[in-house]
């Protein structure tokens, strides 16, 4: 019996510090700056507990009644305690006037813990062995749980499943001390209810931890996410606000269809257009079949061959209806062929020849999309070039990361092809650069297909004019063995997000 | 099409991590054995055990003794230069030696040499070979077979840094700065060159360590120490203590100051012995171990188990320390020291976690008794890379040479499995769980090692300059200096002399 005495108060002590824990951290990872978090959330936890402990005076029948109905508030409180300041964070801007309060209110319940549960024990023990027995395994509690929560419980449980197993720890010695000191409660029924119902509360909670995710993440996009998935390669996102239709892809956006039109008009056209006789036409990356709407434009082209990596996505991109009537059932032409694979070794295991390729990357944001913007990438791409071909590369932005597209500028002419430079404006993106390459000089055509909806061979030669702020800049070409872009990218992207 | 979003990704990134946790997955088995084992038949040499009777004798004007790099070079130089009555003998089942590699079914993977410095402007044999082989393209070195970006890094106080040089305090920096200053005054010197050559200049830095050069020097920098101590474990297979300055310097003041490369594939040097094999490859006769080479009238008769050679001359390119066993009053060559290696093949069906910067090609421990591993997908064109074949290096530097063989051979799989996850554990603490397979290669003589005094020994001058009955060495141990190139030298020059004797 004594046993479970102490190894409860062991446990509540363990309790209480871990949801400070969880507080600390999961302030300090959210609003960064951990020194200034750590120290106001365990200065308040500290604060209310003397609170706590200072109610505990006014307490004066019906001890352990009071005490169970404590233990079961402080399991459902702080069990619940970082899903709560989670949805807080993703849904609210009151972030830190729950995080504080929410601190506060367990701080005092926890404050009133002890005193209590001294006083229910005082007769039981002589005074001076109770008050030496119940703070040293409050502090063995505090010992750890210190230790736990860094090395087991936050890697391998997460913030919101940790807090609610330590709420389900709460609500047990709360569930058990109805047994222990049943002489002393007048009907332990009604506890008894409390707690279980507590205790599927937090078992609930912690099936459910999943889904939560999703739903805290769900806010995180402005809009409305109609479609999810976890792909071998990538997250897709589908949101939906009105009419306007985006796709991310891990948390980057690819396009919002209010304004793609611009980016895949620009993408294809300039190059396309000015090559009457083009047969057949290869497009890297730009699974969304956008790119290919604007080729099919062409009656003469006989031939796409699309090389995406992801099967998933350029399946969403034949199938999901809303995604067909954006991208015109491209996918589902038969002039094109769909082939997932990489683009890199594909290129070099394949001898196939093109009148026209579209290079549609995600940006160079680590070394292993970096190799798809180097010499030795473009080199192997001109082997591919049918005599009068052209290629047309996305390349970043060259106002936000002006290093970084004249990068790719300088490294498709240090693989040996002439380079046109041009950009356009997208809403949704910003200012966009593109460079169209091949053997031959470029004239821009002087026809364009009909109904375009951005794009007119008057404005045309607009494009390739480069304002003051978006000239070029002196920069090495990114080679395999230094990459240079990745860390010109990095930096220069690293600017605009401060 | 994807201007960045960083906010919204970190903190998205964040929840999916702290909310649901990682799951947890318990340690899992991994399976393995020792792999490609010669000390066997190594043993049988020594002790002369090998009852050959060969039932066949051939006539060849020319035997090379070894299909490793060397004896593959000779062979090179031979053809190129017209002639073609030769054998190479192997030993075992492939050629290569210390080039040699393997493959599984997510890449292939060198079982030692894995690089080689893109040689420099000037005339070499290594650039005429690589030239031949268009691994340079208008006199630049061709970008797929450089070592791709990133090519180093190094694990330092529980994060992974770019470069292997350890960051320190500015006196740290400062001595770098002297410590790189010194070796450009040493190559501009040029002393220390690819081939080192027989007779060296600067001979009195052979006659101390590099550890005692760097304390006379007034290099205390104990990140400098570990670093050049680092360095010559990994091209020697010693430490700083027991590499001579000479050999210790030769490292950094041989190289050009900006090499962009080194020319490295995933089979590591392997690919540059399948390259040779198309060249020689009908010359070669492998699983012929040759355990006795005997003077008969003015021949040499070359036996193996099968066959007997009959021939002219002799160009050995086995290891030298071997000569002895074969040859009838072959003096042992004395003063020829050989570091023993353990080189390991780690299969991973996924890639660790870890902090600090991305994966790199060579991946080095700070303070780790090994040498770290360099990953052989590395060169992979690919922009997805999920599993991984991870070749791990350890050079058994402390102490002496023949104890450190006999530990080598007496652990058994277990023990150096447990040793090399352990180790990798510091970096990587899910290791376990990601490796399926460890395949270990025990080298008990792997390289010759620059000991102190070595380089400028009388013992090695009397192999080098050997001659006696049209007999040449050949193996890159001569050099004192393990890499590519003086491999190459030694076996184009024993090739060169041959031809000089015979065609006379
Ligand atoms: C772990 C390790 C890593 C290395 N890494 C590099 C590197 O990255 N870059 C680099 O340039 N160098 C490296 N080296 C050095 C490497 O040893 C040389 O580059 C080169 O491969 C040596 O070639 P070799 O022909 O002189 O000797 P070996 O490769 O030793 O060749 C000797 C050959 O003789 C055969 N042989 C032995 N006895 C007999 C017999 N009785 N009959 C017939 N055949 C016999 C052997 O089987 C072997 O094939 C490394 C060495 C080791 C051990």
């Amino acid at each position: 019996m004594t046993f479970i005495l102490f190894f409860s108060v062991f446990l509540i002590a363990a309790c209480g510090l871990i949801y400070e824990l969880i507080a600390g951290a999961l302030a300090s990872y959210l609003l960064g700056d951990s020194i200034l978090q750590f120290s106001t959330v365990i200065g308040t936890y500290l604060f209310a507990m003397g609170i706590g402990s200072y109610l505990s005076r006014f307490i004066g029948r019906g001890l352990v009644a009071r005490f169970v109905t404590i233990e079961a508030m402080v399991g459902l409180i702080g069990g619940f305690s970082s899903s709560i300041l989670f949805l807080a964070f993703a849904y609210t801007e009151s972030f830190r006037f729950l995080l504080y309060s929410l601190v506060t209110l367990i701080g005092i319940l926890v404050g009133l813990e002890i005193p209590l549960l001294m006083r229910i024990l005082k007769d039981r023990f002589q005074f001076h062995d109770l008050v030496a027995h119940v703070l040293t395994f409050d502090y063995l509690g505090a010992l750890g749980a210190s230790i736990l929560f860094p090395l087991l419980l936050v890697p391998r449980l997460g913030m919101v499943r940790s807090a609610l197993l330590f709420g389900i720890l709460n609500a047990a010695v709360a569930f058990w001390s109805t047994f222990i000191f049943r002489h002393q409660i007048g009907s332990p029924a009604g506890l008894r209810v409390i707690c279980l119902m507590v205790l599927a509360a937090l078992g609930a909670g912690m099936v459910g931890a999943d889904r939560l995710t999703g739903l805290a993440e769900e806010n995180l996009y402005a809009d409305e996410v109609i479609l999810s998935r976890n792909t071998r390669y990538q997250r897709i996102v589908l949101t939906r606000w009105k009419d306007d239709l985006r796709l991310f892809l891990n948390s980057h956006l690819q396009f919002s269809s209010r304004d793609e039109y611009r980016y895949h008009e620009a993408l294809v056209h300039p190059g396309l257009a000015a090559l009457p006789h083009a047969r057949s036409v290869l497009v890297l990356g730009g699974g969304d079949g956008l790119a290919v709407r604007e080729i099919l434009r062409y009656p003469q082209i006989e031939r796409v061959t699309l090389v995406d990596l992801d099967p998933e996505m350029t399946q969403l991109f034949s199938t999901n209806p809303m995604l067909t009537e954006l991208n015109g059932r491209s996918l589902l032409s038969p002039k094109v062929r769909v082939i997932n694979a990489d683009a890199f070794p594909w290129l070099s295991e394949n001898g196939e020849m093109f009148d026209f390729v579209a290079v549609d990357f995600p940006d160079p944001t680590n070394f292993s999309l970096g190799k798809l913007y180097t010499t030795a990438f473009y080199r192997l791409l001109a082997k591919h070039l049918s005599a009068s071909a052209y290629v047309a590369v996305q390349s970043t932005s060259p106002l936000f990361a002006r290093t970084s597209f004249w990068c790719i500028v300088e490294t498709i002419r240090g693989a040996g092809l002439k380079a046109h430079p041009y950009h356009v404006y997208v809403p949704s993106f910003g200012e966009w650069g593109f460079v169209l390459a091949g053997a031959f000089p470029y004239e821009p055509p002087a026809l364009l297909p009909e109904d375009l909806r951005f794009l007119t061979p008057a404005n045309l030669s607009n494009l390739f004019d480069f304002p003051r702020d978006m000239q070029p800049v002196d920069v090495q070409p990114n080679r395999l063995n230094d990459q240079i872009l990745v860390r010109y990218y990095e930096k220069e992207w690293s600017q605009i997000a401060r | 099409m994807e201007p960045d979003r960083p906010l919204v990704p970190s903190r998205r990134r964040f929840l999916s991590a702290a909310l649901v946790g990682l799951s947890q997955k318990s340690g899992r088995a991994v399976t393995g054995s020792f792999v490609l084992e010669s000390h066997e038949a190594g043993h049988r040499l020594r002790d002369r055990a090998f009852a050959a009777m060969p039932a066949r004798e051939q006539r060849v004007p020319l035997v090379i003794v070894g299909g490793g790099i060397a004896g593959l070079c000779a062979a090179w130089r031979l053809r190129r230069r017209g002639f073609r009555d030769f054998v190479v003998l192997e030993m075992e089942d492939r050629a290569g030696g210390n080039a040699r590699w393997g493959e599984n079914e997510i890449s292939q993977y060198p079982w030692a040499a894995h690089y080689v410095p893109v040689p420099g402007p000037g005339p070499s044999l290594a650039r005429e070979l690589f030239e031949e082989l268009g691994l340079f393209e208008d006199g630049e070195p061709s970008e797929r077979h450089l070592c791709f970006s990133p090519q180093e890094r190094l694990f330092l106080q529980g994060r992974w840094q770019e470069g292997l040089e350890p960051a320190g305090t500015p006196k740290d920096i400062d001595q770098y700065k002297r410590f790189s200053d010194r070796m450009a005054d040493f190559r501009a010197n040029g002393a220390f060159r690819i081939p080192a050559g027989d007779s060296l200049r600067l001979g009195e830095l052979d006659r101390l360590s590099m550890r005692d050069w760097l304390l006379r020097e007034g290099f205390d920098s104990s990140y400098l120490q570990w670093y050049c101590d680092y360095s010559c474990r990994d091209d020697y297979g010693c430490s700083s203590a027991d590499a001579s300055a000479w050999a210790g310097i030769h490292y950094f003041a041989a190289r050009e100051d900006h090499d962009p490369g080194p020319f490295t594939w995933p089979e590591g040097n392997g690919w540059l012995v399948k390259r040779l094999l198309e060249r020689v490859g009908t010359h070669v006769r492998t699983g012929a171990t040759v355990c006795q080479a005997a003077r008969e009238k003015n021949r040499w008769r070359i036996v193996t188990k099968e066959i007997a050679y009959v021939s002219d001359a002799v160009i050995f390119a086995a290891p030298t320390f071997l000569a002895p066993f074969l040859i009838e009053d072959m003096p042992a060559p004395q003063a020829f020291e050989y570091s023993p290696w353990v080189t390991a093949n780690l299969t991973l069906d996924r890639l660790p976690r870890e902090r600090g910067v991305p994966l790199a090609w060579d991946n080095v421990i700070f303070n780790s008794p090994s040498l770290g591993y360099v990953v052989a997908t590395h060169q992979s064109l690919a922009s997805r890379i999920e599993r991984s074949v991870w070749t791990y290096y350890w050079a058994l530097a402390d102490g002496e040479p023949a104890a450190r063989r006999r530990d080598l051979l007496a652990s058994g799989w277990n023990r150096w499995k447990e040793a090399i996850l352990d180790d990798l554990t510091r970096a990587h603490p899910d290791i376990r769980e990601c490796v399926s397979r460890i395949d270990i290669l025990r080298l008990g003589h792997a390289m010759i090692r620059p000991s102190v005094g070595f380089l400028t020994s009388q013992a090695r001058r009397k192999f080098t300059a050997y001659e006696a009955d049209n007999f040449w060495f050949a193996n890159s141990d001569l050099s004192g200096i393990s890499i590519f190139e003086e491999a190459q030298y030694r076996g184009v020059t024993a090739a060169d002399r041959a031809l000089a004797r015979i065609s006379k």
